[in-house]
């Protein structure tokens, strides 16, 4: 808020009053901001807790205010940038690349889906079913990372995004094969959620809300814990092992159990994400998870911005929205819609931006940005 | 400042600015949505007009050939409207279709659309549509049929032999629209019965398919050794139940996974290719797509071995096979297989009109240019009938109707459309059509494609029929639509 | 003899060594790209793709199989040099992680454009071999002539590589570049340029590997159709142990056979299942694969 809030107020106060009014607002500014500063430094738990339950709020009352389509757009964006927060996670603090996300992420659509329709439990249960369960998934396939290296472990988790097709299959009588399994409505919304609305509780309107809701308070949530994750000890040393294995080993990280937990918790992320989306989908069959999801998941985290909590946001919006937008374009430059052109355009943009983003901002779109803020900021201080 | 407080401090203002551009987006995208609000009286219906809507694989993994059954649908509507008596007969109510892309629900393989069912349907219950009609696919449309329901839209003439769209009442549990497969129960292995009375399909089920077909093979190929190839789907599964209610159990049943196929090819199919061979199979059964019947007519080439193959409607189109296998087309020669619909290849007064409506689309998408000569292929047939069945519907609900007294009507009413069977729903069947044709392959193979009349059962082009439930018999009818009515000529 | 070249061991092996010489092939051309680069190169399977398309494309224009079979090789030379010299280059001394994002970013332009040029249809090229399996008596030989032409490209292809690396001048300055890279430039070897030829003839090698894979009976090619043998290449390379281009070709032989054990006697849906076991029960015994020796981890 020090960078970007003065100088709103500022545009505002010129439009809004005299020029002598500007300092005063100025100043408020640069007191609010310092508040800010102080309290993240005393109490940064709190701080994080205030700010992830203001962003929830707003979103809450977003998912109030728009159509059904919108919040089922906003509900699968935010449950994917779940998933690509916990591979920012496993890229960003313990530099492994893992191109087998959409492998977890598919244990944990898998898992709720089965464990919704044979158990009455609540939602609160099924999730943690479907975390616990990609969490599992990722310690089986993690155990190998302790004694395999970078390019090893990136090869090792492709060959698992592409058996994972067969493994749905192979276990047919749970995962009902090609046919993919339904969920049967898991939550519905309560009565004062559709009075406030006014919609009836059957509605989809009100279904559709209720369960962007969860999926907003979900991912609120997560992201909470996964900040204190980032800036805790244990999190900064494994910072250290990305950048230099034997400098992290030397200041007592354990390399091999680092390594597992990172993927255990991208793993468990990965699993909350699919047990979301399946929640609001109400739907899972095999092909949705082919190696171009795992392939796509990490495209979003390293255009969004490796290591950072807003490119996972970045990321999931953009899995959201991009398939709208580059339809616009694709329109609006006036291609046939059905053209062998149009139909790769989601996937040339997607692959150039990231070579692009490997070569120029590798920071990616959070990270530059970030970048950009603290260098113009440093710029500023140096003048005064 | 230091640097790390600067990015302790950005941190969750980079977040909170995130949290306020998602705000933001959703808002301009809802606006846009939000302000088509429902108009008063029956939704997607003025005096004037009427709007349905359907889901539709038109680019990504199932696009090749499923992309052409909406878009002749279409064709149909644009013909009707066009004519000034067929308009009338429609209470002069211009048919608007509204066809949006959904991929097969599957993102990637060139999918342009929003591959996400319930964001399409939902696009199409808020345009408002009077009824999403011919929507594609048993797992894209299954899970939308409580969708569906929630929203008070009818879910018109499924895409889809699937036994999930005829649930119209309450089944009890182990009768056939269970099958092992969810069918009708509420969930996969449940005993509560769900109920889409608005929901209704269009093609004969899988298994009632699978049942004439069980008849033919038992009348005329009762001493030869069964093997079956499934889709491990109800596809597959149900067909194989339809074989056993006619007193055919396989030596060997196989089903092959539908992600396999696409990632490996004909090499997923070997196999069982192989399995069928060793065990000295003199019949191959296979319920599967296209794909499927190529890899397994072309790895049973590569071992020299010859059986008679049974090959179900859905993977037995001359044309979709040609493609496929190129100079090996010949291999289908011979082949029994199902028809629902009047072939396309025959000299038929529908086929006849099919290329006239074809001709006239101004727009047409998939098929190219239509001249007399041209072939049309199955996908194309069956969205003319489709479109012909609407048509008809509509005519029938009168100047003014609700989505209850469409429906209604519909129950009420026999369609003559171009299939060889009638289409009479009823409270316990919203299947469909129910029978068709036994044709063989014809030997000229993939460039005429003709089929000709079953020998051994009759000699003649007769029509079988069965509600494909456990217990029902096969009989037979006769062609009901043999010429097309006069006020669509 | 006859009893014992169509019983089924026999067959599964027979039937194993096709699918075993592409995931050698590709397998041998990581090992090239890692030996010289140290990238794991995750685009080599739609490299491969795009130079077979590029050569195969020409068969539309009814130019015969036997050119467009030969063209296909420096198309994807051609591919792999560029990626090299503007790609790869700009990332070397980058973290690890660096090159292999812009492999994964290559690996879906590539595709897409692909799919784009030619559509995401599965394209078969018949070489002039018939693929119906050779007879003893009433019994079948799981060997078609296009297999026996499938696999004598390979074992060739992999013949000239061995050739060219052990007999050539040109061989031992890419050795050298690629194992000790200071001491080649002060012995005067133009090391860059000798960075871009390994990356080129990996990539000519796995076209080869994608000309085969899209010469076979209505299981020929799409966009995305190596990604399957790359995972299987990669496994291949890496039980070999990534340096040794021997142990790639041994590794992807031996893993086609299993695969084809593991599809007859147990199940198609466990191939890459059993696969993956292998790879990492060998990795947690000899993280450096069977092949090479344990080296030192440099800090």
């Amino acid at each position: 808020m020090s960078t970007t809030e003065p100088r709103a107020s500022h545009e505002a106060a010129s439009l809004a009053g005299p020029p002598r009014r500007r300092g005063a607002v100025r100043e408020i500014a640069r007191r609010v901001a310092s508040a800010v500063v102080q309290g993240r430094r005393r109490h940064p738990v709190l701080s994080r807790l205030l700010v992830t339950v203001l962003a929830v709020c707003v979103a809450l009352v977003v998912t109030g205010l728009v159509s059904g389509v919108t919040d089922l757009d906003l509900a699968t964006g935010a449950a994917m940038s779940i998933v690509i927060l916990g591979l920012s996670f496993l890229t960003g603090f313990s530099g492994q690349v893992s191109l087998g996300n959409g492998a977890f992420f598919g244990v944990g659509c898998y898992v709720f889906a089965i464990f919704a329709n044979h158990n009455n439990t609540s939602i609160g249960e099924d999730l943690l079913v479907c975390t616990a369960a990609g969490a599992l998934a990722g310690l089986i396939v993690g155990l190998p990372a302790t004694r395999l290296r970078g390019p090893y472990l990136a090869g090792m988790t492709i060959a698992v995004a592409i058996a994972f097709g067969s493994l749905i299959d192979q276990f047919s009588t749970w995962t009902n094969g090609d046919q993919g399994l339904n969920v049967q409505s898991p939550v519905t919304p309560p009565a004062w959620l559709a009075n406030f609305i006014g919609a009836p509780i059957s509605s989809l309107r009100a279904t559709y809300m209720w369960r962007a809701d969860i999926t907003v308070v979900v991912a609120g949530i997560a992201f909470f814990l996964m900040a204190n994750l980032f800036q805790s000890r244990r999190g900064r040393s494994m910072r250290l092992m990305r950048e230099n294995e034997v400098a992290a080993e030397l200041v007592g990280v354990s390399l091999p159990a680092a390594r597992v937990t990172a993927f255990v918790v991208a793993a468990a992320c990965a699993g909350l994400g699919g047990g979301l989306t399946t929640l609001v989908d109400t739907t899972v069959f095999g092909s949705l998870f082919s190696l171009s999801l795992s392939i796509q998941i990490l495209t979003l985290l390293v255009i969004g911005g490796i290591g950072t909590l807003s490119g996972s946001l970045i990321g999931g919006l953009l899995y959201a929205y991009s398939i709208t937008w580059i339809a616009e374009l694709v329109s609006g430059i006036g291609l046939n819609s059905t053209s062998n052109l149009s139909s790769e355009m989601n996937n040339i943009i997607f692959g150039a931006l990231l070579v692009i983003t490997v070569l120029v901002a590798p920071l990616g779109i959070a990270g530059t940005l970030r970048f950009a803020i603290s260098r113009r900021l440093a710029g500023r201080r140096s003048q005064n | 400042m230091s640097a790390t407080r600067l990015r302790r401090i950005l941190t969750p203002v980079a977040v909170v600015a995130m949290g306020f551009g998602l705000v933001v987006t959703s808002l301009t995208a809802g606006s846009a949505s939000a302000s088509t609000s429902p108009k008063a009286g029956v939704p997607g219906v003025t005096a004037h007009s009427i709007t349905i809507g359907g889901t539709e694989p038109l680019t990504g993994i199932a696009s090749s050939g499923y992309n052409e059954v909406s878009e002749a649908a279409n064709a149909v509507f644009k013909w009707v409207n066009s004519h000034p008596s067929m308009h009338a007969y429609v209470h002069n109510r211009t048919i608007n279709y509204d066809i949006i892309d959904d991929c097969y629900a599957t993102p990637g393989f060139g999918c342009t659309g929003n591959s996400n069912e319930l964001h399409d349907t939902d696009t199409l219950i808020s345009k408002p549509v009077f009824a999403t009609f011919g929507s594609l696919g048993t797992p894209t449309q299954a899970p939308m049929r409580a969708v569906l329901r929630a929203a008070k839209v009818p879910q018109l003439l499924v895409n889809s032999p699937s036994i999930d769209f005829n649930c119209g009442v309450a089944h009890a549990k182990n009768t056939q629209p269970y099958s092992q497969y969810e069918g009708c129960g509420a969930v996969k292995g449940s005993t509560k019965s769900a109920v889409f009375p608005n929901t209704f399909g269009f093609q004969t089920s899988y298994p009632a398919e699978s049942m004439i077909l069980g008849q033919y093979i038992k009348h005329n190929y009762a001493s030869k050794k069964v093997c079956f190839l499934g889709q491990d789907d109800d596809f597959g599964h149900d067909g194989e139940i339809g074989l056993t209610y006619e007193g055919i159990h396989p030596a060997i049943a196989d089903y092959y996974n539908l992600t396999l196929l696409v990632l490996d090819g004909a090499s997923s199919i070997t196999p069982y290719i192989t399995a069928f061979s060793s065990a000295h199979c003199t019949l191959v059964y296979v319920d599967g797509i296209p794909g499927a019947v190529a890899a397994a007519l072309g790895n049973a080439n590569a071992l020299t071995y010859t059986p008679q193959w049974v090959i179900s409607s859905v993977g037995s189109d001359p044309q979709t096979l040609a493609g496929l296998l190129g100079a090996g087309a010949p291999l289908e020669k011979g082949a029994i297989t199902f028809a629902p619909l009047p072939s396309t290849t025959d000299s038929n007064p529908w086929n006849a009109w099919d290329h006239l409506v074809l001709k006239a689309d101004p727009q047409p998408k998939y098929w190219g240019t239509v001249t007399n000569a041209t072939l049309l292929n199955g996908n194309e047939a069956i969205g003319i009938a489709e479109g012909v069945a609407f048509v008809e519907a509509l005519h029938a609900a009168g100047a003014t109707f609700t989505r209850a007294s469409f429906v209604a009507d519909l129950l009420k009413d026999t369609f003559q459309t171009p299939g060889l069977t009638p289409l009479k729903y009823t409270a316990a069947n919203h299947q469909g059509l129910i029978g068709g044709y036994v044709s063989i392959v014809s030997a000229t193979g993939v460039t005429t494609g003709r089929t000709s009349p079953a020998p051994g059962v009759d000699g003649q082009k007769k029509v079988y029929v069965t509600t494909g439930t456990k217990g029902a018999k096969v009989t037979l009818s006769h062609r009901v639509s043999t010429t097309v009515p006069a006020w669509l000529r | 003899m006859d009893a014992f070249l169509t019983s089924r061991n026999v067959s599964d092996i027979l039937h194993g060594l096709v699918n075993g010489v592409v995931f050698g092939l590709v397998g041998l051309g990581l090992v090239l790209i890692w030996r010289a680069t140290r990238v794991l190169n995750f685009a080599l399977g739609a490299m491969a793709t795009g130079g077979a398309y590029l050569g195969l494309g020409l068969l539309s224009y009814q130019v015969p199989f036997w050119w467009c079979f030969l063209l296909a090789i420096p198309a994807g030379m051609l591919l792999g040099g560029l990626t090299e010299r503007f790609l790869v280059r700009p990332l070397y001394g980058k973290p690890e992680i660096n090159p292999i994002v812009a492999m994964v970013g290559l690996l879906i332009l590539i595709e897409a454009v692909v799919g784009s040029i030619w559509g995401t249809r599965q394209r078969s090229v018949l070489p002039p071999f018939s693929y119906v399996d050779f007879h003893l008596g009433a019994n079948v030989v799981q060997l078609s002539p296009l297999a026996v032409f499938q696999v004598t490209a390979a074992v060739v292809l992999a013949l000239a590589i061995g050739a060219l690396f052990r007999f050539t001048n040109l061989g031992l300055q890419l050795r050298a570049s690629a194992v000790a890279p200071e001491v080649s430039r002060l012995l005067g070897v133009r090391v860059s340029r000798m960075l871009t030829l390994g990356w080129m003839l990996a990539c000519g090698v796995a076209a080869v590997a994608a000309v085969i894979v899209s010469s076979g009976f209505i299981s020929g090619l799409t966009p995305s159709g190596m990604e399957g043998p790359f995972a299987a290449g990669f496994i291949a390379a890496a039980v070999g142990g990534l340096e040794s281009p021997t142990g790639a070709l041994v590794g992807g032989v031996s893993l086609g056979i299993l695969e084809s054990f593991v599809t007859d006697y147990w199940n198609p849906n466990l191939v890459l299942p059993v696969s993956l076991l292998v790879l990492v029960v060998v990795l947690m015994v000899r993280p450096h694969g069977l092949f090479t020796r344990q080296v030192v981890r440099r800090v």
